[in-house]
């Protein structure tokens, strides 16, 4: 309350509703770690001690119920894009996605004769945020979801939306 | 394990190989019934093992008087020694690199190589299958002896239309699943292979990857599988 | 009071699931906590890498090689390296040579902190991991000063290596490795001789040395049953002929010899030899010299195929690789030392509780990029 606090006279706080849920929904998402391949170690150096994603508020869970966001690091084949579908629509909503490396941003090195490589998760799931490299840097992966953080800010869940 | 348990679950399997599971079943303690199933499964494991082992071999009749003087090279000395035990299983002739076998009675060769005391192949390094064209598969074998140190390697060629070879998964544990890989990436059935089916693709895919002639197929279910994106390249 | 008769379960530890080794699924028949079989399943993460050697030059596949096991990549490099050369019959320079230990040997080190981080984190403790990882930074960091790349690193070139190394790497590293030897200490206390930990893992999952060698077992696997069996030592490849150091067997310190304690305490006595190497041949290395070799662009080894294997901080690797004298391999098969460390998984875990199958699929220190390839 640090900055509000004393400065205000009696009043009324009017601010439009979808912000206000925006920005409750936007500090610690807690993230589904759907680690598969080499970008999920990096996935796990981010949460260690010397990039620590706790101190951002995203705690790291195993169940898809628990969890807003879904990182998916790694390389997604066929076999398993099946199960990649149906643990993102166990997920509760408001639920986004964040593809991790390029594996899962377009199919990676494997792209041109990975016959059981899926080229992109995005085929099966909607993607919000892309975050490229090979591995990319836990500091790469904090910026992706940093920026999933001020889209999820500037979404206006209540408007309808013209069609 | 305490000696009476060890004695109680030995009859417990000999009564269960006989096809009676009531004694197994009305066990009360859970960590005693699941050891007993489980020794049980061994014991069936290892009673198929001596079903299908082959008789053993007639040894060498007389001494074999080599016309070259013996090589040092262990893929000619050991290629002789099969030759000389099992005649008629050489395919090619004895050269430095690999031993060429017909698929044959591969699987008493196997059985020879592991337990010869000379040789005592303990430990299959390596299993490659592999494409050689003219309509032909191989299937190349790595073996190394941990107590002697020496390694040969065995190449078993078959034609595409009767890819088949003797499993020898009983023999090297490790084979189990190396030819099951290789069943999986080249399409080489392995006869006598209790647990045949693909590996690492999925079970309903089609065709056989690692075939030079391979075409991908188009969907899975219906995921696009071949780059859809445009203008990539 | 009757008897409650109850029926087998088949579980389902499915592919997604909170730990290191990636994408595994564990198809299990309990009957209530005891576990009668295990069935793995594998797969989820094949990425076609023998497709892609057979449409890549030589060199074009080294970065190929190194995201199969991506927790040791430089050995991974090391081991394909050694098998082109072998076909090609070509020597490399010496410090080449010494930079290729130096870096093979952190790269073990970095691993085996992993590896035991994460055993630490399966059992539910906490705190060792965040340590050990905190220390395999100090190591990254010496790559990417190195190369610029923090875990998969396309270093180690066919007759040389990529970049050399830089101004301050052999001060770091001796800061690093004064550092680090009375860390040693701190995770013994931490873990190993804990109480709680050697309840969960003492006479648990004990593999037996014949076994192990006919499933192809190998590495800190196989010397924990007891058997006297380092590639680096029996079959030797580059200079590892020119350190002193021991082999280190598991012995049944606080159990079975070959339970899943031996497994771990032999990665962290070797943690303690790869030190000693570390020592010796950044004393030894050369000052000068060139790290890159006056090859054509397009190797062309002769026709012909070899089979070589090297010592990674998992096991045997192995590279069965096939050529047609023209600059693209006919056939690279990756004999992986997981895969076969996991194929005895069936054997071990029958018998024990829910819990233990976690206790000795950790402690068999797989991953699944090497499985699948």
């Amino acid at each position: 309350m640090g900055m509000l606090e004393n400065r205000f006279q009696d009043n009324v706080v009017v601010a439009k509703l979808d912000k206000l849920i925006g920005w409750a929904r936007s500090t610690s998402p807690w993230y589904f770690q759907f680690g598969l391949a080499c970008c999920a170690i990096e996935m796990m150096a981010a949460a260690a001690s010397r990039h620590d994603l706790e101190r951002l508020g995203m705690m790291p869970r195993s169940s898809p119920r628990q969890a807003d966001v879904m990182i998916v690091a790694g390389t997604v084949t066929m076999k398993m894009s099946l199960r990649v579908k149906k643990l993102y629509e166990q997920m509760a909503d408001p639920k986004y996605v964040i593809a991790m490396g390029s594996c899962a941003t377009s199919g990676g090195p494997y792209w041109q004769h990975g016959y059981h490589v899926l080229k992109g998760v995005d085929i099966v799931v909607p993607v919000d945020v892309y975050v490229p490299g090979c591995p990319p840097r836990p500091e790469a992966l904090i910026e992706g979801l940093l920026k999933l953080q001020e889209k999820i800010l500037d979404e206006r869940p209540l408007t309808r939306k013209m069609a | 394990m305490s000696a009476d348990q060890e004695k109680l679950i030995t009859e417990l399997v000999e009564k269960g190989l006989a096809g009676d599971m009531d004694p197994i079943n009305a066990i009360e303690d859970r960590v005693l019934r699941s050891k007993a199933k489980a020794a049980l499964a061994k014991a069936k494991r290892a009673a198929k093992t001596a079903t299908t082992a082959a008789p053993t071999e007639e040894k060498p009749a007389t001494e074999t008087i080599a016309e070259t003087p013996p090589s040092d090279n262990p893929n000619k000395k050991f290629g002789k020694m099969i030759e000389d035990t099992f005649q008629g299983s050489l395919d090619a002739e004895l050269n430095d690199t690999h031993i060429q076998l017909k698929p044959d009675n591969w699987f008493e060769i196997a059985k020879w190589l592991k337990s010869e005391p000379s040789l005592y192949f303990d430990s299959l390094q390596c299993h490659t299958g592999m494409d050689v064209g003219e309509n032909m598969l191989e299937a190349r074998y790595n073996l190394h002896s941990m107590t002697h140190d020496h390694k040969i390697e065995i190449r078993i060629a078959v034609s595409r239309d009767k890819a088949n070879i003797p499993s020898i998964e009983q023999i090297w544990r490790i084979g189990d699943w190396f030819e099951r890989e290789t069943y999986d990436m080249f399409g080489i059935f392995f006869d006598g292979h209790r647990d045949h089916r693909r590996m690492l693709l999925p079970e309903d895919w089609e065709g056989y990857p690692l075939r030079k002639d391979y075409e991908v197929q188009e969907t899975y279910h219906g995921i696009a599988i071949p780059k859809v994106k445009v203008g990539w390249e | 009071m009757g008897v409650i008769h109850g029926e087998e379960m088949v579980l389902n530890i499915g592919p997604q699931h909170p730990s290191t080794h990636g994408v595994l699924r564990l198809k299990v028949k309990t009957d209530g906590e005891i576990i009668s079989e295990i069935t793995p399943v594998i797969g989820y993460l094949h990425r076609c890498f023998e497709k892609h050697c057979e449409n890549m030059t030589y060199d074009q596949v080294i970065p190929y090689t190194d995201r199969c096991d991506y927790l040791a990549a430089m050995a991974n490099n090391f081991g394909y390296v050694v098998a082109v050369e072998e076909l090609m019959e070509l020597k490399v320079p010496e410090k080449v040579e010494y930079i290729r230990v130096i870096m093979a040997e952190l790269q073990r080190i970095a691993s085996h902190l992993l590896a035991l981080g994460v055993y630490g984190l399966d059992i539910g403790a906490f705190t060792p991991f965040l340590f050990m990882l905190r220390d395999r930074e100090r190591i990254l960091d010496m790559f990417e000063m190195t190369c610029g790349a923090r875990l998969l690193y396309n270093y180690m070139w066919v007759g040389g290596v990529s970049h050399d190394l830089p101004k301050g790497f052999v001060e770091t590293a001796f800061q690093f490795l004064d550092y680090f030897e009375p860390q040693i200490e701190e995770y013994n206390n931490l873990l190993t001789y804990n109480k709680i930990f050697i309840e969960r893992t003492a006479d648990i999952g004990v593999l037996p040395a014949d076994v192990a060698i006919s499933y192809g077992v190998s590495g800190p696997n196989l010397r924990a049953s007891g058997v006297k069996w380092d590639l680096r030592k029996n079959d030797t490849y580059s200079i590892y002929d020119k350190f002193e150091f021991d082999v280190c067997i598991g012995d049944g310190g606080q159990g079975t010899l070959g339970d899943c304690w031996d497994r771990y305490y032999v990665r962290m006595l070797e943690v303690k030899e790869s030190v000693k190497i570390l020592r010796q041949a950044l004393a030894q290395m050369p000052k000068d010299g060139d790290v890159h070799q006056a090859l054509p662009k397009k190797i062309r080894p002769p026709k012909g195929s070899i089979y070589s294997r090297t010592e990674t901080p998992r096991g045997d690797l192995g590279f069965y690789i096939e050529s047609d004298g023209s600059p693209i391999p006919t056939r690279v098969k990756m004999r992986s030392p997981a895969f076969t460390s996991l194929s005895v998984l069936g054997e071990l875990a029958g018998g024990w509780m829910m819990s233990d199958v976690i206790s000795i699929l950790g402690s068999l220190d797989i991953v699944l990029g090497e499985i699948d390839r």
